[in-house]
């Protein structure tokens, strides 16, 4: 039975649902404490611009991918809800959500180049699509109307003109907060940690059975649906839509708000877009200055102060003491650690891998038998780690066939292979330096609950995610390293990274787990007891194929070890019978006329 | 359409593409040495044909103009790197991924204002360089060509000529290739990393200058030009090859040429077109027409 676990720092801080709560009682009643119609005009304003920020704050700040081209997107979702409104005569509930649609399918559209390419290419096309959409909206005027605009839509006010402003100011504040809500989740949640993996490596988050491409063209399309949703709700605000309004300015307008708020926070959209608009009505006294002052902005933010306005405010504010962490963590099963009891059989079969004509594996055949410790030997250069990318999925074989448990992988991504059990560790380690240890064990998790009663949790309070970090927790207290937890990755000493990557692993139930030179670097101490965990871990069930130069763990802890040289297998058997080979002893010390 | 058409087109093609392809080499180069470009390209672009025609129009004559454009550019693109690139360095781990799109792109905004206030919001003509008006004409096999656009031609090829000996021969050049193998290794062997990412910008910025003070002639001026030609530079180097300059002196001229055509064939939409088949090329071919994949694994 574990122990209960305290909530001290979430006792404190209510649950979710009640700061919602509030801010739903507050926009109820903001149009009627207004001073006057302007400010609920601005309000408006404020509530679905900021909708917009939130997507933009979570393309750039968790997931890494730039856009210049939201105002692109804006500049869809206005228009194809304008003309089906105005043009087409559609009812406005059929309008809107249809250009949300269209908004969210042009992300996706566009997001295919983020697909195969990095953030260089992505910001370039999505500039040159921001600069299409604008030139379309322009130029094609029989469907725009082009700068003179496109006249008489509707406006949304639910059929009451004289409350009109009241009720669209509800509807806007309403989108938002629904929108505010997803965002925290975003940030709160194993969404945003898989972000987070998906922005820094690419190898990880396959690792962990992500599809990196799924998620990044995922993002972009929802980030371009709100920003959509912010150009419907435009379009429908003062019922006046003209191309002027969606040049390469507004797209630098919600990317100052994303940034000036504070990149990567999920407040800071809301405290950007109030910034922004309290520019915007500066700048208009001093209109021939605009530019100037945008481009000022984005300097000095993004050299001066990156961490944002919420960066600055929280800096003033002292941290809340991390009580996240399990303060006394379960004791950590490693039967539960394995898929199932018997472990995985990994067969590699005549598998060969060249690079433009240098061969790094010729012809490897080897099967490692189920709940067995497989190691693989050899020189430096010997292939090893070439062979260990090629059976966890990240390079393809030039020729030879992969099976796990009899089914084969070989046409298999990583992310698919990571699914059937196939877990790594990587020689030089890859860990997301942005989320603590322990998340970075609970990415290796998957969901467990599903997505409805994840968000019950999150907005209830202090229960999300405790099974979780329970678990993760008890991981890394199986590896003697729990008092890590709350660490970030960056300040962990060498050998206690390589723990906290085998904690991830753990972590992903494998079936076969391959270990790429899970003790080079580490002192002999803390070689035995990953020794030791190995050998335990194998007991349990999970079989293990492992690369290693230090001979004393190998030959401690094999079963079964090949050797390869120069890409080809010339050795196998126990390791005493490897130790006596002729061939192993003359690829390791040379023979006696090379050395002579 | 006739066949003297098609070579007037030809001509005019190439001398937008000859254009296209030196601001794209400006991207090219400081991608190159640092992964990062100047989203403002486009904008000291537009600086470089201000300068220039500010200049001619005061009387200057045309060559101490270039040459005064140039000064005036290697200075801008030494400030860029110092403002916008090199304090990125500094905030390391604080500053986003791609903080650089944003600062550079800042910097761009504070230029098209500054533009802006001197020489007003409308649009401005530049007087010819090479002959005495805009419109003179040469004929060669029986067909008019504007004098401007063929020594602009003439000029732009000089110029890469030029960068491409920089680039393959001279010890510069190689410096430059040795920071972009790799930073750490470079300054091992005594290369002034610092100095060699300062000279890339302000290569960049003088291509930049070189191609605005050629372009004035061609197109009309005016302060938010620069947005369409920084697109279109980097749809160039994108769809020549961002790591192959040679991909792009292809790339630019395809690019010009297939403009001049398509804007003849259809004038609302005409420029559009080659656009539009640059991102599809993308999505299909990430790294472009000539450039390599390279895996990311570690």
């Amino acid at each position: 039975m574990p122990p209960t676990r305290t909530h001290l720092g979430a006792l404190r801080r209510p649950p979710r649902i009640l700061v919602y709560l509030a801010a739903a009682v507050i926009i109820a009643v903001f149009p009627f404490v207004a001073p006057n119609a302007f400010f609920v005009h601005v309000g408006q304003t404020f509530a679905f611009t900021a909708v917009a920020v939130i997507g933009l704050n979570i393309l750039l700040g968790l997931s890494g991918q730039m856009s210049l081209g939201h105002g692109g997107f804006y500049a869809v979702g206005a228009y194809v809800s304008a003309i089906l409104a105005t043009t087409y005569g559609w009812p406005l509930a059929l309008a809107m959500p249809t250009a949300l649609v269209a908004s969210f399918l042009v992300g996706l559209l566009v997001g295919a180049v983020a697909l195969r390419t990095r953030g260089l290419y992505l910001a370039m096309a999505t500039l040159a699509f921001g600069f299409i959409a604008e030139i379309v909206a322009q130029r094609w005027v029989s469907v725009t109307g082009g700068t003179m605009g496109l006249m008489g839509v509707p406006q949304l006010d639910f059929g009451d003109f004289r409350r009109g402003p009241t009720y669209y100011f509800w509807f806007a504040a309403g989108i938002l907060l629904l929108a505010q809500m997803a965002s925290d989740y975003v940030f709160a949640s194993a969404v945003g940690r898989r972000l987070n993996a998906v922005k820094e490596s690419e190898s990880f988050a396959r690792t962990v059975g992500l599809d990196v491409s799924v998620w990044r063209i995922g993002v972009f399309a929802a980030s371009a649906m709100l920003a959509g949703a912010t150009g419907v709700l435009f379009a429908h605000q003062t019922g006046f839509v003209s191309s002027d309004a969606f040049n390469i300015h507004l797209t630098i307008s919600l990317l100052i708000a994303t940034v000036i708020g504070g990149l990567g926070r999920s407040k800071g959209p809301l405290l950007g877009t109030a910034i922004l608009i309290a520019i915007g009505e500066a700048v208009a006294t001093i209109h021939d200055y605009g530019a100037m002052l945008y481009g000022g902005i984005l300097l000095l933010v993004l050299l001066i102060f990156p961490e944002g306005a919420i960066g600055l405010f929280a800096r003033l504010v002292p941290k809340r003491p991390a009580t996240e962490a399990t303060a006394a963590p379960a004791v950590f099963d490693p039967r539960l650690a394995a898929r199932n009891a018997r472990g995985g059989r990994l067969e590699v079969d005549a598998v060969t891998k060249s690079y433009a004509g240098v061969v790094a594996l010729r012809n490897v055949t080897l099967t490692v038998e189920p709940g067995t410790i497989h190691a693989l030997i050899g020189p430096n250069g010997a292939g090893k780690s070439t062979f260990i990318n090629v059976v966890a999925g990240l390079y393809a074989p030039t020729a030879g066939r992969i099976r796990i448990d009899g089914a084969d992988v070989t046409g298999l991504a990583a992310d698919r292979r990571a699914h059937l059990g196939l877990v790594r560790t990587f020689q030089n380690l890859q860990l997301i330096q942005s989320v603590s240890v322990l998340e970075n064990v609970m990415l290796g998790m998957r969901r467990r609950r599903s997505l409805p009663l994840d968000v019950f949790d999150f907005l209830t309070g202090h229960r999300h995610e405790a099974r979780e970090r329970a678990e993760a927790g008890s991981i890394l207290a199986f590896l003697g390293i729990a008092h890590l937890a709350d660490l970030m990755p960056k300040s962990l000493s060498y050998g206690h990274r390589k723990l906290v990557e085998l904690a991830r692993a753990i972590a992903q139930k494998p079936a076969i787990l391959l270990l790429d030179e899970p003790v080079a670097g580490v002192n002999p101490q803390e070689a035995r007891e990953v020794a030791r965990i190995v050998t335990v871990l194998r007991d349990a069930g999970i079989t293990v194929l492992l690369v290693e130069h230090n001979m004393e763990f190998v030959m401690g802890i094999s079963d079964h070890v090949t050797v390869l040289d120069f890409g080809s297998t010339i050795a196998g058997g126990t390791p005493a019978e490897v130790q006596r080979d002729p061939h192993v002893i003359r690829a390791y010390l040379g023979t006696e006329e090379t050395a002579a | 359409m006739s066949l003297v058409n098609v070579f007037q087109l030809l001509v005019s093609g190439i001398a937008m593409g000859a254009i296209y392809t030196l601001t794209a080499k400006g991207l090219f180069i400081t991608h190159l040495a640092t992964h990062r470009l100047n989203f403002g390209q486009g904008d000291f672009l537009m600086v470089g044909a201000f300068a220039s025609i500010g200049l001619l129009v005061a009387g200057v004559p045309a060559p101490l103009a270039a040459l005064g454009v140039l000064v005036l550019m290697g200075v801008l693109g030494f400030l860029l790197e110092r403002l916008a690139i090199r304090p990125l360095d500094r905030l390391g781990d604080r500053a986003g991924a791609y903080s650089w799109v944003l600062t550079t792109a800042g910097v761009a905004l504070v230029l098209q204002n500054v533009i802006e206030l001197v020489w007003g919001k409308s649009t401005q003509y530049a007087p010819p360089l090479f002959s005495a008006t805009r419109d003179n004409v040469i004929v060669l096999f029986g067909v008019g060509i504007f004098i401007e656009e063929a020594a602009i031609i003439l000029t732009a090829f000089l110029v890469v000529g030029a960068f491409y000996w920089f680039l393959f021969a001279s010890r510069w050049g190689k410096a430059i290739y040795a920071v972009a193998f790799n930073p750490e290794a470079a300054a091992l062997f005594g290369i002034d990393v610092r100095g060699v990412v300062t000279l890339v910008f302000i290569l960049a910025s003088l291509l930049a200058g070189i191609s605005g003070v050629l372009v004035g002639p061609l197109v009309s001026v005016h302060p938010h030009m620069g947005l369409v030609f920084t697109i279109k530079a980097l749809a160039v180097a994108a769809a020549g090859g961002f790591s192959n300059p040679l991909g792009i002196l292809v790339g630019g001229l395809a690019f010009g040429v297939a403009e001049a055509f398509s804007n003849y064939w259809d004038s609302a939409f005409g420029d559009l077109y080659p656009l539009l088949f640059v991102m599809i090329l993308l999505a299909f071919r990430p790294s472009g027409l000539f450039g390599e994949r390279h895996a990311d694994v570690r």
